[in-house]
């Protein structure tokens, strides 16, 4: 199968199962926030949905989509879940499929989603006209996996600072992989690799992101620029959406299984959560700053988004109880609000030398 | 305080009903008494809940259970939530989340909230309402459930959400240390369906033309019965209004009310005391016949089937899903109530409702029906201009009646 006869399919979101829709021949392309169009999506969807979901149906009113033989939304919270909705009145002869998302990941979880992930590849095996065969799912999942292999080593090179700009080349990268064809992708991402070491500036203090979409590559530039050098992320634009799927199974009928439960599994965004642990995020935000030795923690969240906002208490309260400074930004995952925001980045930096 | 509360309001309610000054509306708010007092006693087994858990189960299992959401209305109701909502603020709840939950949280930062036994989440109707109960398990330091409601009502979606079901049943007896009993369970479906039925009455007497309720009788009535399903108090609240509409409609026959415009109210009406209600009976003859919630969309649950009687139920919630299903069932309920309009009162900070007002609007216009979008806040009166809200509705009756 060649770059060119994928045809594409459109997503939104990090939990989108791209092994899967690659699997069936397509090209997984994924619709981020981040083009400027006219405001028009408040006709459908009131100001109080994240600028996340509100920017992507400005695209499609504005027609600024790439030919997509489909859309695939993920069920994964109420603005998600009604961005679905709109997109089949903006474009009401594209075919979509609204995959339910599990909230949780133990146990009794797997077999929901794994009927979804069969859902899907019926209704993806429709759209191209030929069933999903196990070894196709297994051959693009091995080339997620490597391709996800591939970032990680690239994010332990900017980790360490030896990668000079490090944060805004690994974000350019997750931006191009977001849309790209895997094994294309992998190429890119070796050649990238192989070049030479070079020293970040030495003054400036590691701090660790989380939060949710923040894909303008302006916005890490700026975090560079205001002295402060981003040594992990977890965001859905970035390194959440190219993280290693971990597959546990035996025979090809438990592929799917293990794909869903890999899928869910994955370092979580705030829609979901940890039955067994509530509040886990705001500790698992903890843990990852002590990890990556940051000095300060940055989230990055869009304006409305009620997973992130309930969790924000729980999360402040922890960083304080350990003594890691914390500043939250709120923005419309753009760099113009981050720019407003460059005097409070730039006060935290200092703060912290 | 607020066993208090829920103490005085039982009896103030029960010595009315006593004297011959009962209504269904005041045995509706005794039994919520109860289930305040209930909540509050310390003597009882208490469980917050997600809204689309299955009550009757939890009621046979001996548990008191309740919706968080219940607590954010009724300290609106009482006046006095601002202080609660304000407590968030200073902990970083950001304002533009939900108030009932904001409500909610501060409640229980204020010790105001029982400390429960253990939580089920539901991820119906909203994500919001599912991470506060996420918050509350960790501020309770208390076991959570989560039930994933699925968006559709295909037979393997219902038997998932069976199965769910059943996997909470036995968490919740692990954690009461009582197992379920079959007959409990069967009797409370029994309560579970004969509730349905006589509700199924009322609001068939509802529709009629005009009708005999009025703008205020059946204000969160869905929603809240909910909670009564599988109990003889849900029974009795369904029988007293059975008996009362029907009486009405009877001597209404030679002496029809008036009711210039029936209305339709989306989701659930503004908590805190307002002028609304009584502006449209009073001054426009416009009356509210039915709220969103106010209808039955399951079957009755097969004794043979329970789990996935109670699974279809939880499915069949017009909030869950696409907005499609929720705008089909809106115009089905304009066309068999015949309303003239629909006010929907766009909670600010509800992304499942109001997030799709747009979509809703349209649907409406679709059957030939005029929406009036007000801006408002359900929960915190600190945002209320009523002067405001005022104007548009009687610029929105004005142009419906020119209509007729
Ligand atoms: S940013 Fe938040 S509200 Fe928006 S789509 Fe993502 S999880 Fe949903
Ligand atoms: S108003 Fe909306 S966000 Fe608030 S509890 Fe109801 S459904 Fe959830």
């Amino acid at each position: 199968m060649t770059m060119d006869n994928h045809k594409t399919i459109g997503y939104a979101c990090a939990y989108t199962p791209l092994a899967l829709i690659h699997a069936t021949g397509f090209r997984p392309y994924r619709i981020l926030p981040n083009l400027d169009c006219p405001d028009q999506a408040g006709r459908l969807l009131h100001d109080n949905l994240c600028p996340h979901v509100k920017r992507i149906l400005d695209r499609a009113m504005s027609k600024q989509l790439p030919d997509l033989a489909g859309m695939v939304f993920m069920n994964s919270c109420d603005a998600m879940r009604r961005l679905a909705d709109a997109w089949r009145v903006v474009c009401p002869d594209m075919a979509t499929i609204c995959v339910d998302l599990p909230t949780t990941t133990s146990e009794k979880d797997i077999p929901v989603f794994e009927s979804e992930l069969k859902k899907l590849a019926g209704t993806l095996g429709d759209w191209y006209g030929r069933p999903l065969q196990p070894e196709n799912l297994m051959e693009s999942l091995r080339l997620y996996n490597e391709l996800a292999n591939a970032f990680e080593r690239m994010r332990s090179r900017v980790q360490q600072g030896v990668m000079r700009n490090g944060a805004v080349l690994l974000q350019e990268a997750y931006l191009q992989a977001a849309c790209t064809e895997p094994q294309a992708m992998l190429s890119r991402l070796k050649m990238l690799l192989t070049e030479k070491d070079q020293e970040q500036k030495s003054d400036m203090i590691p701090m660790y992101l989380f939060g949710n979409v923040l894909p303008d590559l302006e916005a890490f530039a700026l975090f560079e620029a205001s002295g402060a050098r981003i040594v992990a992320e977890d965001l859905c634009t970035g390194s959440r959406a190219f993280a290693e799927v971990k597959m546990d199974f035996k025979k090809p009928g438990e592929m799917l299984a293990a794909y869903a439960k890999g899928l869910l599994q994955r370092q979580p965004c705030a829609r979901t959560l940890c039955e067994a642990q509530p509040g886990k995020m705001a500790e698992d935000i903890v843990a990852a700053a002590r990890r990556h030795q940051a000095r300060g923690v940055i989230g990055y969240t869009v304006k409305f988004c009620d997973p992130y906002i309930a969790r924000m208490p729980g999360i402040r309260a922890a960083l304080k109880q350990e003594g890691i400074p914390f500043l939250l930004l709120e923005g419309d995952c753009t760099v113009r609000t981050m720019g407003q925001q460059k005097t409070r980045i730039e006060a935290f930096t200092e703060m912290l030398r | 305080m607020m066993k208090e509360y829920f103490d005085s309001l039982e009896s103030g309610l029960q010595s009315a009903i006593a004297q011959g000054k009962g209504s269904p509306r005041k045995t509706y708010s005794l039994e919520l008494a109860r289930l305040g007092q209930r909540l509050y006693s310390g003597e009882h087994k208490v469980a917050w809940c997600g809204i689309a858990a299955p009550y009757d189960l939890l009621n046979a299992m001996e548990v008191t259970s309740c919706f968080v959401e219940f607590i954010g209305a009724m300290l609106a109701s009482t006046g006095i939530v601002g202080d609660f909502i304000e407590a968030t603020e200073q902990i970083g709840y950001s304002s533009d989340s939900c108030s009932y939950h904001r409500a909610v949280s501060g409640a229980a930062m204020k010790g105001l909230m029982p400390k429960p036994e253990f939580l089920i989440g539901t991820t119906c109707p909203c994500s919001g309402g599912l991470a506060v109960i996420e918050h509350l398990a960790a501020h309770f330091e208390k076991q959570l459930f989560v039930l994933h409601i699925p968006q559709n009502e295909s037979r393997e979606e219902v038997r998932h959400l069976a199965e769910q079901m059943r996997a909470m049943t036995s968490f919740v007896s692990k954690i009461t240390g009582v197992p379920l009993d079959p007959d409990k369970l069967k009797s409370a479906i029994g309560k579970t369906n004969r509730t349905r039925e006589i509700i199924t009455q009322v609001y068939a007497l509802a529709r009629q033309v005009p009708s005999p309720i009025n703008s205020k009788e059946l204000s969160n009535f869905g929603i809240v019965m909910a909670l009564f399903l599988g109990t003889d108090a849900g029974v009795t609240i369904a029988e007293t209004y059975l008996e009362e509409l029907q009486k009405r409609t009877q001597s209404m026959g030679s002496n029809p009310a008036k009711e210039k415009i029936r209305l339709l109210w989306v989701q659930n009406r503004i908590q805190f005391k307002n002028p609304i209600e009584n502006l449209l009976e009073q001054e426009y003859g416009a009356k509210i016949v039915i709220d969103e919630l106010n209808d039955i969309t399951w079957d009755p649950i097969d004794n043979g089937d329970i789990y996935e009687g109670l699974a279809r139920r939880s499915i069949s919630i017009p909030f869950n899903g696409s907005i499609q299903k929720r705008i089909t069932h809106l115009q089905k309920l304009a066309q068999d109530y015949r309303i003239d309009g629909a006010i929907n009162p766009c909670n600010w900070g509800c992304r499942q409702g109001t997030g799709a007002r747009g979509m809703i609007e349209e649907g409406f216009k679709a059957v030939g029906i005029p929406v009036l979008n007000l801006e408002v806040d359900c929960v915190d009166p600190r945002k209320f201009t009523e002067g405001q809200v005022k104007t548009r509705i009687e610029a929105f009756l004005e142009m419906v009646e020119s209509r007729k």
